[in-house]
């Protein structure tokens, strides 16, 4: 399958992720979810969450009793915890280390953690241990690599990184007006 | 006396007519959405669905008027652009209109003491448990 294909076919789309962590969430807090305290915690109508939880419903990734509470099946619960754990490599990733804004990191781990794979998401465990275990070589590391220009200017044929034009240019925030 | 502040019941009204004006918006979109041989019977009921839900947030909004406030209204929507079975449309339907009934079954724990609030969302209450038993028939094998 192509890859913008196989993006479109994901299961666990951003809202489903988000309804998946508020059920998680709400029952961590209060110890019960309905599809009333879904709704209040993602400030949208309980109509919507009604009808975004039943494909997760189809799927098996979320149960509800005869008291109407809900709960996240043990394939749900393990998809929670995997998405929260995404979310915080890829936010302490941008960060601590690329030196990202603190919220716009947070932001941006927001729209990623769902679609990382977990072979990506390994890798990145591993490269943050290696960082966290090795502290002086990060240090130098980052040191060094934080005085990189990350724009080529008009060298883009000499750039090791860049292709015909300049990455970094292409990437930059158009002056405010 | 509701156990509730004005404030505190002004809440609850906006969360339900954002309900009500969602339902509609979701009414129409079936109507126009539903394929098949049985749209010419289906197509009519949605619509229905939707000049119903309409008046349902209009009497909301007058309650929110009479309670001193003007309506408020925050939505987030996304409607595909697929078609769909005369079943799925109903079964659709029954979600939100069940999830409409929850809300004003809350409601009316929590206003419980006032009796105009009270007997104003019993008689809410009412009109949409007929329209779920009406959707349920239609869903009947």
């Amino acid at each position: 399958m192509q890859t913008w294909k196989e993006f479109d076919a994901n299961v666990i789309t951003h809202s489903a992720a988000h309804h998946l962590m508020a059920v998680d969430d709400l029952i961590q807090r209060l110890g019960y979810a309905r599809v009333s305290d879904v709704a209040r915690q993602l400030n949208i109508t309980r109509g919507s969450v009604s009808i975004s939880l039943q494909p997760l419903k189809k799927a098996g990734l979320i149960v509800q009793d005869e008291n109407r509470h809900l709960r996240l099946s043990e394939h749900g619960q393990a998809l929670v915890d995997a998405v929260k754990v995404k979310r915080r490599i890829v936010q302490r990733l941008f960060a601590e280390l690329l030196g990202v804004a603190e919220q716009q990191a947070e932001i941006d781990a927001c729209k990623l953690e769902h679609l990382v794979s977990n072979e990506t998401a390994r890798r990145l465990i591993s490269f943050l241990r290696f960082m966290d275990l090795h502290r002086d070589v990060a240090a130098e590391f980052l040191g060094r690599w934080r005085t990189v220009d990350p724009s080529c200017g008009e060298q883009a044929a000499a750039c090791p990184t860049c292709e015909k034009e300049c990455m970094a240019r292409k990437v930059s925030d158009p002056p405010e007006s | 006396m509701s156990q509730l502040s004005v404030d505190e019941i002004l809440q609850e009204l906006h969360r339900i007519f954002a309900e009500e004006i969602e339902a509609a918006i979701r009414y129409l979109h079936l109507a126009n959405a539903v394929r098949g041989v049985e749209r010419l019977v289906v197509e009519p009921k949605l619509q229905e669905g939707f000049r119903s839900t309409i008046e349902h947030a209009q009497i909301i909004a007058r309650k929110i008027r009479e309670l001193g406030a003007v309506p408020k209204l925050e939505l987030s929507l996304s409607l595909p652009p697929d078609s769909i079975g005369a079943r799925a449309a109903f079964e659709l339907a029954l979600t939100f209109e069940e999830a409409a009934l929850e809300a004003y079954q809350d409601l009316l724990k929590k206003v419980a003491g006032d009796v105009a609030l009270e007997e104003f969302v019993r008689s809410q209450i009412t009109i949409e448990c007929e329209h779920i038993a009406e959707l349920k028939q239609l869903l009947a094998e």
